[in-house]
Order: structure tokens, then C-alpha cells, then sequence
């Protein structure tokens, strides 16, 4: 019995420094991934604001070129429509809600449209819709299960194109071009923002993770410390 | 007959000659703009121009400034010596000093116009209407829903009136009739002007004649660069240029099919006064155009103070006086941005 007692004691022993030692990496793995996370986040809220401080100036040169008379605020569209662009939440998982942006796809658009120009419309939708995630994930998986010609790229790019001069249509149809900067500057920066919600929820994620791990580490101590007592 | 004016304009000119000479020496130089640029806060700004000619207008403005608070009260100083001058004026000046304004009612007729498609409040827009362009029955453009109506219930007794034969359908104003609109009155506006100036002959119709065209082929330029990638045809781009100016006809022929910035580039280096101003920017750039533009004008602009015995010292004073206004609200916004390594990309200095 001891000798069987004998043989078993090494197996057992290596199998829970082996367990021990996964368990080590797991968490040198996520400490790791927060640590990426932070400094992922950090990036991007220095170049959101960036993003921004080049916005408002291509905003005050469009006003220096046009005109302050034609670039305020007494020209904004104050008639019902929907939103140009819009925010899905999606909480599948109650510690890291994931953020979609929609751009350009509003829902007025979706209503009145043909059928080819609503397949056209379903392509955009996907293509805006996707674009935070891919982005997020950094992974081409999604982009080689969707197909896409250069013959749709273009028509999406056209409709987007559309979008923005309708968006922009407040102001006049014959707008500088320092306008249409600006508008891509804040539209990026949109981007921005939902990129860092999502980096934002990792991070969160990730820190309970490894507040949790910190946590356990620390009963398991006191425990051997009272044992070796 | 020209050459003659010196025994004849100073009976009902010269006063005002001497009033228009006398604000001139009051633009911002460059030193002053040097300081500007190196104010930290707007409440500097303010200390700064204080002790300029815009100090009665800004030294009981309580802080936090803001922007447009310092553009609208230098605009107020403009509006004061246009007003002096306009009350003194005899014909023709009186005429002359009227026409001046009228880019600015056309603006206003546009922003009342938009803003009430748009549901705004009437007089939120009255107020950010400009005071040089304001007439009597303004408010009531809230009320027409197409041109037709615009012309008959409220525009047929302003001034702009003439202008709106080439404009008038039963259309319903939308944002790109409404675009179509202003161009068009624009358009039919510096037409006149230029044949009223034609008209009084002499000094003042060589120096107008230079500057209107001048005005007429940068607003060819720019419409061709913004109507770039827009669903405005190349028949009614055309439209839109006026029928004078050294573009015009065949620089217009050009201009209007022309679909990126590189081609108006090629456009407009076959006319050797527009050379030097396309020659500053590298290709595809078009940031700087507008103050290369700008800089040009701003010569040509003090070149009409060089004679005497003409008018257009009037216009001449009004537009650099507009373009201190512009140079002001650039320096405010890069100061309230904190953005002040890029105060030099619009300023254009006049002395």
C-alpha cells in the first residue's frame, strides 16, 4: 500500500505542478491582454481627440471660405427624419456589451427605396455595420466569408457618397471642400468612439478577470499558510 | 472723358474720399495681427483690439467672450461707416455705395429662405442675418413656398428684383433650387454692377471693371471646385458663371466640364494672372486656394487707393475691411481652439 501509496505521490505531484503551472500562464495570458487592452484604449483616446481638434479647424476654415452666414447653426434641419447613423448594443454577454455602428443607413431610406436599391441598401447596412466589429476583432475571418465584387463595392461607395452629400445639404448643395473634410474628420471620429466602447468593455472584462484570478491566488495562500501552521 | 475727373469729383466726392482715406489708415497692420496672434485667451483678443479703432465696439463686452460675439461687433463698426458714408453720398455714389451691399441681401434672402425649409424660427434667423444686407419686408420671405411667390409677395420691391427673371418657376424651394437661386441672383447681381460701373465711365470703371472680373472668375473657379462629385450638371454649372471676366467664354467652356481639382489646375495656368496663385499649391491641394485668392484680391484692393477721383475706394475699403473681419475670426477661433501653430494658414495681411 505505501509502496502503491509511493508510486502514485509523483504522478499526482506532477500532474498539479503541470495544472499549477497552466494555471500561472492562464493568468500571465490575461493580466497580459489587460495590460494590451489599456494601452489599445489609450491610443485610441489620443487619437479621438486629435481626430477632433482637426474636425473643428476644417469646420472654422469651412466657415473662413463660405462664409459665416452659410455655415451656422440657424441652418439646421429641425424637420422629423430618422437618424442617419445609429448605435445596436448587443449584451450577449452581461460583463462586455459589444457596440455596431450603422452609418448612412437610415431607416426612412430603408422604407421608400426599390427593390435593387434595397438590396444595394442591405449591402451598405451590413458593410457599415460590420466595419466596428472587423476593426475590433482584427481578424479577416468575417471579410473572406463575404464575397465582394468591385461592382457592388462601387455602388455601396456611391451611396454612401450620397449620404453624406444629403447629410451635408443643410448648408447649400455647392459646399467647399474643407466642409466635406470636416464631415469625414467628425465621421471618423465616430468610429473612433465606438472602437473605444468596445475597447472600453474588454478592458472592464479583462480587469474582473484578473481581479478575480488576484483574488483566489490570495485565499490559496492563506489557506497553505494555515496549513504550514 | 476720362482724365478729367480731378476738376469735378471733389464737389460732391471729396468729403467723402477723404472719410473713406481716413478709415483705410485704420485696418489692422501687420504688427498688430503679429500680437493677435500670440494672445492666449479671447479676453486678450479683446484687450488687444481695445486699444485699436474696434474699441468702443468690444470694451463692454462682459467675459467669457465668444467667437462670433467679436465678428459681430467689428461687423458693427463696418455697418456704422457704411451707414456714416451712405447718408452723405450723393448720386451716383449713393447708387454705387448701395450695390455694395447687395451681395450681402442675397445672402440673407438664401439664409431666411433655408432656414425657413429647414422649420426655424424666423427671428432666430433674422438675427444671424447680416446687417448690411437687411430690408424692410424681410420677414415675410418666411411665407412664400417657391419662387414664384418669393418674387411676388416680397422681392419685387427690393432691389434685387431685376435680378429675378432668370430665376422665377413655380418650383417648390429645395436645397439644390435654392443653391441654383443664389448663384443665379449672384450671377445677374455683378452683371449689373459691372454695366453700372461701365456706365460712370472714367477712373472707376477701369479699376471696377478689374476688380468685378476679377470677383466673377473666383466664383467661377469655386463653384467648378464644389460642384465636384455633386448632381449639378455640367450645362447648369455653366449657367452658373457670369458673362464677363477674363474666363469668360472660353475658361468657361473649360471650367465647366471639368471633374477634379488637378483639371482646374490645368484650367486656370493657361491665364497668366492666375499663374503665381496656382503655382503656390502642390497638385490635388486645394486648402490653400482660398488664400492665395484672398491675397490676390487684397493686392489688387490696395492698388485702388494708388489713384484718386474714382469710387472704387468705396468698394475697395468695404472688402479689405471684410477681410479684417475674416482675418479676426480665424485668429479668435485658433486662440479658442488652441490651435495657434496654424493661425498663419488664413490670415492675410493687408499692410
Amino acid at each position: 500500500m505505501e509502496e502503491e501509496n509511493g508510486e502514485l505521490n509523483p504522478e499526482s505531484g506532477r500532474a498539479s505542478t503541470k495544472q499549477h503551472q497552466e494555471e500561472e500562464e492562464e493568468e500571465d495570458r490575461k493580466v497580459v491582454k489587460f495590460l494590451d487592452s489599456a494601452d489599445s484604449y489609450l491610443d485610441l483616446f489620443e487619437s479621438l481627440s486629435s481626430t477632433l481638434r482637426q474636425g473643428w479647424l476644417e469646420l472654422a476654415t469651412a466657415r473662413q471660405s463660405m462664409g459665416a452666414s452659410r455655415i451656422n447653426s440657424a441652418l439646421f434641419d429641425l424637420k422629423y427624419h430618422s437618424a442617419a447613423t445609429s448605435l445596436q448594443v448587443i449584451q450577449d454577454d452581461v460583463k462586455q456589451p459589444n457596440f455596431t455602428l450603422c452609418k448612412w443607413v437610415s431607416i426612412d431610406n430603408r422604407n421608400s427605396s426599390t427593390e435593387e436599391a434595397k438590396f444595394d441598401e442591405n449591402e451598405l447596412f451590413e458593410k457599415n455595420s460590420t466595419n466596428a466589429q472587423l476593426r475590433y476583432r482584427g481578424t479577416s475571418e468575417i471579410q473572406e466569408k463575404r464575397p465582394e465584387s468591385n461592382v457592388s463595392t462601387l455602388t455601396v461607395d456611391d451611396q454612401i457618397q450620397k449620404e453624406r452629400s444629403k447629410s451635408l445639404s443643410m448648408f447649400g448643395t455647392l459646399v467647399s471642400p474643407k466642409l466635406r473634410s470636416a464631415q469625414i474628420s467628425f465621421e471618423t471620429a465616430l468610429d473612433t468612439l465606438v472602437e473605444m466602447a468596445n475597447m472600453r468593455s474588454s478592458l472592464l472584462s479583462t480587469y474582473d478577470q484578473v481581479h478575480k484570478d488576484m483574488a483566489s491566488t490570495k485565499v490559496d495562500e492563506k489557506l497553505i499558510a494555515q496549513v504550514q501552521v | 472723358m476720362y482724365g478729367f475727373e480731378a476738376l469735378t469729383f471733389n464737389i460732391h466726392g471729396g468729403y467723402l474720399e477723404a472719410i473713406v482715406r481716413g478709415y483705410r489708415s485704420g485696418l489692422l497692420t501687420a504688427a498688430d495681427y503679429n500680437n493677435l496672434c500670440q494672445c492666449e485667451t479671447l479676453d486678450d483678443i479683446k484687450m488687444h483690439l481695445t486699444a485699436t479703432e474696434y474699441g468702443p465696439y468690444l470694451q463692454n463686452e462682459p467675459s467669457p467672450l465668444h467667437t462670433t460675439t467679436i465678428v459681430e461687433k467689428c461687423t458693427l463698426k463696418l455697418v456704422d461707416e457704411y451707414k456714416h458714408m451712405l447718408c452723405q453720398a450723393t448720386e451716383p455714389l449713393s447708387t454705387f455705395l448701395e450695390y455694395i451691399t447687395y451681395g450681402h441681401m442675397i445672402d440673407n434672402v438664401v439664409l431666411i429662405v433655408t432656414g425657413t425649409l429647414h422649420e426655424r424660427d424666423v427671428q432666430e434667423l433674422l438675427e444671424k442675418c447680416h446687417p448690411l444686407g437687411m430690408f424692410d419686408s424681410i420677414a415675410t420671405l418666411a411665407v412664400a413656398q417657391n419662387m414664384r411667390e418669393l418674387y411676388r409677395l416680397v422681392l419685387v420691391d427690393t432691389p434685387l428684383a431685376p435680378y429675378f427673371s432668370e430665376c422665377i418657376t413655380s418650383e417648390d424651394l429645395d436645397d439644390m433650387n435654392i443653391e441654383i437661386m443664389r448663384n443665379t441672383l449672384y450671377k445677374a447681381y455683378l452683371e449689373d454692377f459691372y454695366q453700372f460701373c461701365q456706365k460712370l465711365g472714367g477712373a472707376t470703371a477701369e479699376i471696377m471693371s478689374d476688380l468685378l472680373a476679377f470677383e466673377a472668375d473666383r466664383r467661377a473657379v469655386n463653384i467648378s471646385i464644389n460642384s465636384i462629385g455633386t448632381e449639378l450638371t455640367r450645362d447648369d454649372r455653366k449657367k452658373l458663371y457670369s458673362n464677363f471676366g477674363l474666363l469668360y467664354p472660353y475658361g468657361h467652356e473649360e471650367l465647366a466640364v471639368c471633374e477634379d481639382m488637378d483639371q482646374v489646375r490645368g484650367v486656370m495656368e493657361k491665364y497668366p494672372p492666375y499663374q503665381p496663385i496656382f503655382a503656390k499649391l502642390s497638385y490635388g491641394e486645394s486648402q490653400m486656394l482660398d488664400k492665395a485668392f484672398y491675397e490676390e484680391e487684397v493686392k489688387r484692393l490696395c492698388l485702388a487707393f494708388e489713384q484718386q477721383f474714382h469710387y472704387a475706394v468705396f468698394f475697395a475699403y468695404m472688402r479689405l475691411k471684410e477681410q479684417e473681419i475674416r482675418n479676426l475670426m480665424w485668429v479668435s477661433e485658433c486662440v479658442a481652439q488652441n490651435q495657434k501653430s496654424r493661425v498663419h494658414d488664413s490670415v492675410v495681411f493687408i499692410f
